[in-house]
């Protein structure tokens, strides 16, 4: 096995202990002298209207209410609070165009949960009897649930920048006849013997994140503001927050909190403008904001549902000779992330399989929905429904085998990865299938199950995906670290990089220990945003893998110091020198400095006053990495899923699923399996019960865990995670990611495990007890 | 709004204050007594975060729980569970078994295990699966929570703890 010490080692994670006791600090927890409460007043009856009149007049005479805000107290600057924007070159940028289209406080209601004003008051109460005072008046106007409706030539135009309605297709320029993809389609389907043609409907999915959104801010006398957030990117909120407010980068002071779970629901703002604003409106106190849960389905942004359709034309031996997809995406009320799903939902589609030749196209309409945006998977979960049933469909048809057919036709090394241009440079997703394969008895499975009669049917089913480790090259890639060694030869890491929950403090740890050769106990990660230097944040699976180089980059500068220092003291050259078990050791091993010492005289430096000979180097040892990733070593994975549905009633259980991950290497494979585990839950529910519905009039109908159903302990099926460790080249110790990645492959495989069982492929998610119902009535199956 | 004093036991402090009728005990605790290991996740009821222990043995949800109806009885939150920096060893299991991810669920769901495991000392998995029904929990899958209730059920067999609830003097 490895030689490695610290990586890959079952340790707790560096923050148990404090959560399990509850010593965590969330957002919410944080308690400050002389506080306010913040209420931020919603639209809650129209999901499309004017404000006509807004009468705060009752709600400021409240006692104990200190201000109220209308839209007109605060900036009327317009936002995204999505961050690609900041993560684009200018170039890039231009083609985007304008994708600023969000107001603190609006007269113009484009969803439900439009935010209307803000009451600052001495407690939480009064705010909200204060809320309950407000008086509104509304024109409702023509409510658009669906692209088809707001694409309408005679609908009202929600941005007199977008016309149509339409947000955002791919850019011409940098996509001729907005396509991605490569070859000539249309020849190449020409030669299809058999079409596989359908139109998959996606379902609008919350990320729920089990903390509700809470912030505390403050404008204080030397006119720097605080927030305190769980944001996941606290470097680009920071950022968007200073555009916003205009203020320098110096007076906008971030302050992370424990985030309780993000999944991309705290990817960008969310809450921080209207907290924000309502601090700058009272200097000197602390505002709180503590939103509430049935607030976070209507207010703040979900998975990007739409209508994806798919035609893959293949030859009768299987080869894909061509795909042409199109996927018309609902980015709801609001530009958001219009630009950044439908490409990836495309680019996930690209990174699969060798097709002959394969065109994406993509349209982001407005609709009167809550927004939509970055969830767990960007994407990738939306086209594992979509393609994985399409390819199951046609191994049906034309009797080959799913597995085989996938160990056939998946990308290899040295083909392109979802960025076309950069090649693959590993990939271990055939290894990922056999094993996978072996473990649930796929061949047994599939033959036992092909004819079945009887109330219960089960059926087995596999999918693969592909992701990435981090963004690079579309979205800029970049992770500031810094290594302070203090004078006991212990060490402090400086990063802005936050931990979702997902294990990457305790992995960023381990590759420190590692690389610095130290304990884990020595070393501390520093997340103090003024000192810290830039991050992209928490999304695109990127944290361990760009974060993770920035702190092994930073370790090897502190090392090369000490190796320095030691041979200045010591007299041997610098490449006859080794570090090991925290001592400089020369490799003849008779000369010997300990890392402790070097560090100790560094900082602690005196002259001898008789002979005027200082006791060491001077100057305390900070090791620096301002890291670039030059890949993003994409991660497959295979997933089987075996599932029984009761005909009868149409409930599925899914019995078992197994996953196996080409990790590349796992830093902390207790977390590497926690993802796959945890994002498995997330696609469970998206394939099989989770749907934000709405009623004609644009409300929804479900925002509360009793009505939008999550798998709970009971439902989750028994699962086997399988970690295949082939070391990617270019990536730190070998890693590639797995944040995102749990959340994709189990949405292809149960709903194939579905179709086997039934002789049935579902084209609406989720596949919910009626949907099966209706189709096992209509298809007279017994 | 008509208050009343009240005095609850919480990990067995008495603390004697002032509440309007319809404050619960998750607006108590975390507002009145300051003691924010006990989570908001919904408020009503569906989220198990603000789960806490009564009398050493029952689980309630907290938002659901008026603070004037506890009087008299032996309230533990998860801070309550760890004696002079000891953890429980329910906490020790989630802590070894990777049972906590962001840890938002994490209070709530070893206070829901510290009373399932008052009832039944050895419950089987189904048994483990069916008492945790109402905590919810979005990032794990609850496979590690499980195996950890699993290992904190041997623990606290082979070490005879005692019951989780601190009595008040
Ligand atoms: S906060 Fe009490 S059950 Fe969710
Ligand atoms: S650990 Fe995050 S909700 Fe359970």
């Amino acid at each position: 096995m490895s030689d490695l010490t610290y990586v890959g080692k079952n340790i707790p994670k560096v923050d148990a202990k404090e959560k399990v006791t509850g010593q965590a600090i969330y957002a919410g927890d944080l308690q400050f002298p002389d506080t306010l409460f913040g209420k931020i007043v919603r639209c809650w009856e129209h999901a499309h209207a004017k404000v006509t009149h807004l009468d705060l007049s009752e709600a400021a005479k409240v006692p104990g209410v200190v201000k109220v805000l209308g839209p007109k107290d605060v900036t009327q600057k317009l936002y995204n609070c999505g961050v690609l924007d900041l993560l684009a070159s200018e170039e890039v940028g231009h083609m985007l165009g304008e994708i600023e289209d969000q107001r603190i406080f609006t007269d113009y209601v484009r969803h439900q949960g439009d935010a209307i004003c803000g009451i600052i008051a001495e407690t939480q109460e009064i705010a909200e009897a204060a809320a309950a005072k407000v008086i509104v008046k509304y024109e409702p106007l023509p409510v658009y649930l669906q692209p088809e409706e707001s694409a309408k030539p005679d609908a009202i135009q929600f941005d007199a920048r977008k016309p149509g309605n339409k947000a955002f297709q791919l850019p011409e320029q940098m996509f001729p006849n907005n396509v991605y993809g490569w070859g000539d389609v249309d020849a190449e389907m020409a030669k299809a013997e058999l079409i596989i043609e359908n139109t998959f409907q996606l379902p609008k999915v919350k990320q729920c994140q089990i903390e509700p959104h809470a912030y505390v801010a403050l404008f204080d006398q030397r006119g720097r503001l605080s927030i305190w957030t769980s944001t996941q990117m606290p470097k680009l909120v920071q950022n968007k927050l200073a555009r916003l407010f205009e203020m320098p980068l110096s007076k906008l002071n971030l302050i992370p909190t424990t985030i309780g779970g993000g999944f991309g629901g705290k990817l960008g703002m969310i809450f921080e403008p209207e907290t924000c604003a309502m601090a700058l409106a009272v200097p000197g106190r602390h505002v709180k904001v503590q939103s509430l849960r049935e607030e976070d389905w209507v207010a703040s942004e979900s998975r990007h549902p739409g209508k994806y359709w798919l035609k893959i034309g293949f030859l009768k031996d299987g080869t894909p000779v061509a795909a042409d997809a199109l996927f018309t995406a609902d980015t709801g009320a609001y530009f958001t992330h219009a630009t950044g799903v439908p490409f990836t939902t495309g680019a996930w589609l690209i990174g699969m399989y060798k097709y002959g030749a394969v065109r994406y196209k993509t349209n982001a309409y407005y609709t009167n929905k809550a927004p939509s945006g970055a969830f767990r998977g960007y994407g990738n979960p939306q086209t594992n429904f979509v393609l994985e049933q399409t390819v199951d469909q046609a191994c049906r048809q034309l009797g080959i085998d799913p597995v085989e057919w996938r160990k056939r036709w998946h990308k290899q090394v040295g083909d392109d990865g979802w960025c076309l241009g950069i090649p693959y440079a590993s990939s271990s997703l055939t290894e990922c299938l056999e094993r996978g394969a072996a473990k649930i008895g796929w061949a047994e499975k599939r033959a036992k199950y092909a004819n079945q009669s009887g109330p219960k049917r089960r059926g087995v089913g596999v999918s693969v995906m592909n992701h990435t480790s981090g963004a690079m090259p579309m979205l800029l890639e970049h992770t500031v670290a810094k290594v302070k060694m203090n004078e006991d030869g212990s060490a402090v890491i400086n990063v802005a990089c936050s931990d979702v929950g997902a294990g990457s403090h305790t992995a960023l740890t381990q590759i420190a220990a590692e690389t610095l050769g130290i304990p884990m106990e020595d070393i501390y990660i520093d997340n103090n945003m003024d000192s810290a230097g830039f991050d992209v944040g928490s999304h695109a699976s990127r944290t361990a893998y760009v974060g993770g180089g920035a702190v092994m980059k930073a370790c090897e500068d502190v090392n090369r110091q000490l190796i320095e220092r030691a041979s200045t003291r010591l007299g041997i050259p610098v490449d006859q020198l080794e570090i090991k078990n925290r001592q400089v050791v020369s490799k003849d091993g008779k000369a010997s400095m300990s890392v402790k010492e070097i560090c100790n005289v560094g900082v602690s430096n005196y002259i001898n006053p008789a002979n005027g000979e200082r006791n060491g180097v001077p100057g305390q040892i900070q090791g620096y990495a301002s890291h670039f990733p030059s890949h993003n070593s994409p991660p497959f994975g295979a997933c089987f899923a075996e599932v029984e549905i009761d005909i009868e009633t149409g409930q599925t259980k899914v019995v078992e699923m197994v996953i196996a991950h080409d990790i590349g290497r796992a830093i902390h494979p207790p977390s590497v399996h926690g993802q796959l585990a945890g994002g498995a839950q997330q696609a469970l529910g998206m394939t099989l019960t989770e749907e934000i519905r709405y009623d004609e009039k644009g409300l929804i109908q479900n925002n509360s865990f009793f009505d939008y159903k999550l798998f709970g302990p009971l439902d989750m099926p028994k699962l086997t995670t399988i970690l295949v460790e082939n070391p990617d080249p270019g990536a730190p110790y070998g890693l590639k990611s797995v944040g995102e990645a749990g959340t994709v492959n189990p949405v292809g495989a149960v709903a194939n495990a579905v179709s086997h069982a039934l002789g049935i492929m579902f084209t609406e998610a989720p596949i919910t007890p009626e949907r099966i119902l209706k189709a096992v009535n209509e298809r007279g199956i017994k | 709004m008509k208050t009343r004093s009240i005095t609850l036991c919480v990990n067995g402090r008495d603390y004697t204050f002032e509440v309007p009728h319809n404050r619960t005990l998750l607006q108590a605790l975390r507002d009145d007594l300051k003691l924010t290991d006990t989570k908001y996740g919904c408020g009503s009821g569906e989220c198990g975060g603000c789960t806490v222990l009564i009398n050493g043995k029952d689980n309630i949800n907290s938002c659901l729980t008026l603070a004037a109806e506890m009087e008299g009885k032996h309230i533990t939150t998860v801070g309550g569970l760890t004696k002079n920096g000891q953890l429980h060893p329910i906490q020790q299991a989630f802590v070894e078994l990777g049972a906590i991810q962001c840890g938002f669920c994490t209070p709530g769901m070893v206070m829901k295990t510290a009373s399932l495991l008052a009832h039944n000392p050895n419950p089987s998995e189904d048994d483990i699966r069916r008492g945790l029904e109402g905590n919810i929990c979005r990032c794990t899958g609850y496979e590690n929570i499980i195996r950890a209730v699993q290992k904190a059920s041997q623990m606290i067999n082979a070490s005879a703890t005692q019951c989780a609830g601190g009595a008040c003097s």
